[in-house]
């Protein structure tokens, strides 16, 4: 928390450099909170700000799955409910689903029982735990700064053991702090430190992708200039990371895009806070740099859409052209008049790092303006289907194919 | 429910320190609920009554308080403390979360007419860091607060009526 207010205090200074003239006795504002810092005066009546997550998941009888609609072929049904807040899903050896919630502070595990789903909390009052991975018997769970571990949970789900803490030397703000956990092709955990803000220069110690061993050794930097990237995936034959990224906000209705990237190496600087969407300089931040000096993105997803799950499909269910694309599942806007994303995209490769095709996969939580659900994160069952989260209704839903 | 033993049949608590529910938005009651019961927000009297109620029971406790009609609370609130208090809540933009007469929204607390006791406790909390905050919003809000200052934030608070 004491980095937090470091932070803050640095961006306050920052938003106020320019009040340093003034008359000594003129009282500075203080920080705005985090969501509307960045706001220009030109929008300083508008009625935007983030949508409250509901505290409590929509009754299974209750969620008009009947609205969500896939391309001819794909049935989407409700797989589970009454999930408060569900999110990141990874499966464990013994086909437990792990889901992980960010407000709710719950971990919970879904035990498939053919024709029902029995969902267990298996762990509460967590700080925003948000990331969740599996790997040789044992969960791994990120909240804000802290990464730990569940040894053998699949066998106690219902006394589950002490959670070990395996890295803990992390930043403690919550802006953007929250992670997406996932272990790469090199056996490391994966995760996002996001930049403390809207719109800052953030400390060297942010707004990246870093990855670190099982053991807690070996942390390092993956890659930089990443505002916030809370789903990632690696290419399936290629074994490249492939990540979304949020963009800033208040820069009005269409600008900056949301972005997909891909980050082949380590080292590479995705141009945040410079430089938005690989070609529109920051107005206060991008006074001298240049776009060039960034790695641009593969693709521009839409403005304020929140990509936030991205997952290569592998399974055999699907006709054979969806292998290998991604599903980009974007939770939707609040910072834009009209609303936009709340729906699962599609994105088909035609070489490492360039796009040949992006369009709707499932769509259907937006109805006009109004919303019933958020889709946040992806994942496949064994048999080729895809399941999807809803953090808002609580949710989780499966899509199947057949001819 | 034992709960208006300490905040009142309707919601508007009288003790000293203790908050009144009435007018609180639904997500916000039923938030402080969950923290209650999941341990992340801690309350001698508290915890023990939340630790035992369903998601239903949070849902229908919300709602019943959120229809309840607020009333200022009788703790006396100093003139010029409150006047200083008010140029306070505009340049630390408490409005832009608690709305523009500090009547909260959505999963946002009402503060208008809260006990002053209570205010104190809860701001002091928040600069301490050892308040439980959904998104570490009022924590970091807090931080450049004097102890003079949240006094005066306090006492403006709690003479606010609608």
């Amino acid at each position: 928390m004491r980095r937090i207010i470091a932070v803050v205090m640095a961006v306050s200074l920052l938003a106020a450099l320019g009040l340093w003239l003034l008359p000594a006795q003129a009282q500075q504002p203080a920080a705005p909170p985090t969501w509307k810092q960045g706001q220009p005066s030109s929008l300083a009546d508008s009625t935007l700000a983030p949508i409250p997550q509901p505290p409590a998941p929509m009754k299974a009888g209750d969620i008009p799955v009947d609205k969500l609609k896939a391309p001819p072929g794909f049935k989407v049904e409700l797989w589970a409910a009454e999930i408060n807040n569900a999110r990141a899903m990874t499966w464990g050896d013994k086909g437990t689903l792990f889901v992980s919630s960010r407000v709710a502070g719950n971990v919970y595990a879904v035990v498939d029982k053919g024709g029902s789903r029995e969902v267990k909390v298996i762990a509460k009052g967590l700080n925003l735990p948000n990331g969740v991975a599996f790997k040789d018997g044992t969960l791994y769970i990120a909240e804000i700064s802290r990464i730990s571990k569940m040894e053998g949970i699949e066998d106690k789900l219902d006394s589950p053991p002490q959670m070990v803490t395996v890295y803990d030397t992390l930043p403690k703000d919550l802006p953007h702090g929250w992670k997406y956990l996932a272990f790469g092709p090199d056996g490391k955990l994966y995760f996002n430190i996001g930049a403390p803000c809207n719109i800052c220069l953030p400390p060297d110690t942010h707004a990246n992708i870093s990855r670190v061993g099982t053991d807690g050794t070996g942390f390092e930097y993956w890659a930089h200039g990443v505002r916030n990237s809370v789903g990632f995936d690696w290419h399936p034959v290629t074994k490249e990371l492939y990540f979304s990224m949020h963009a800033r906000d208040w820069l009005g209705n269409d600008s900056p895009s949301d972005r997909l990237d891909y980050a082949p190496k380590k080292g590479m600087h995705f141009g945040f806070p410079f430089c938005h969407q690989g070609d529109t300089l920051d107005p206060e931040l991008g006074k001298g740099k240049h776009c060039n000096d960034y790695v641009k993105p593969i693709l521009k997803t839409g403005p304020h859409v929140a990509g936030n799950g991205v997952m290569f499909y592998t399974g055999a269910m699907f006709p054979a052209e969806y292998k290998n694309r991604i599903l980009l599942a974007q939770r939707g806007s609040w910072n834009r008049n009209e609303k936009t994303g709340y729906r699962v995209m599609m994105v088909t490769l035609s070489g490492n790092g360039k796009v040949a095709k992006y369009e709707p996969f499932v769509q259907g939580w937006l109805q006009g303006q109004e919303i019933w659900g958020r889709p946040v994160y992806t994942t496949q069952m064994k048999d080729g289907s895809v399941l999807i989260s809803d953090d808002y209704a609580g949710a989780i839903y499966r899509v199947s194919y057949s001819k | 429910m034992p709960c208006a033993a300490c905040h009142g049949p309707d919601g508007n608590a009288t003790i000293p320190g203790t908050p009144s529910l009435a007018g609180q938005p639904t997500f916000f009651t039923h938030w402080q609920l969950i923290k209650f019961r999941d341990g992340r927000r801690k309350d001698e009297q508290m915890s023990p009554f939340a630790a035992n109620l369903t998601d239903d029971d949070m849902g229908d406790l919300a709602a019943f308080y959120a229809a309840q009609t607020p009333r200022p609370r009788a703790s006396a609130a100093d003139p010029a403390r409150a006047a200083a208090g008010r140029e306070l809540t505009l340049r630390h933009h408490c409005a832009s979360c608690h709305m523009p007469k500090l009547q909260g929204q959505k999963q946002v607390a009402r503060l208008a007419g809260q006990d002053l006791t209570y205010l104190l406790k809860l701001l002091r909390g928040f600069k301490a860091q050892t308040a439980s905050d959904l998104d570490g919003t009022m924590t970091m809000a807090a931080q450049p607060l004097t102890a003079e200052e949240i006094e005066n934030l306090a006492h403006y608070i709690a003479g606010l009526t609608d």
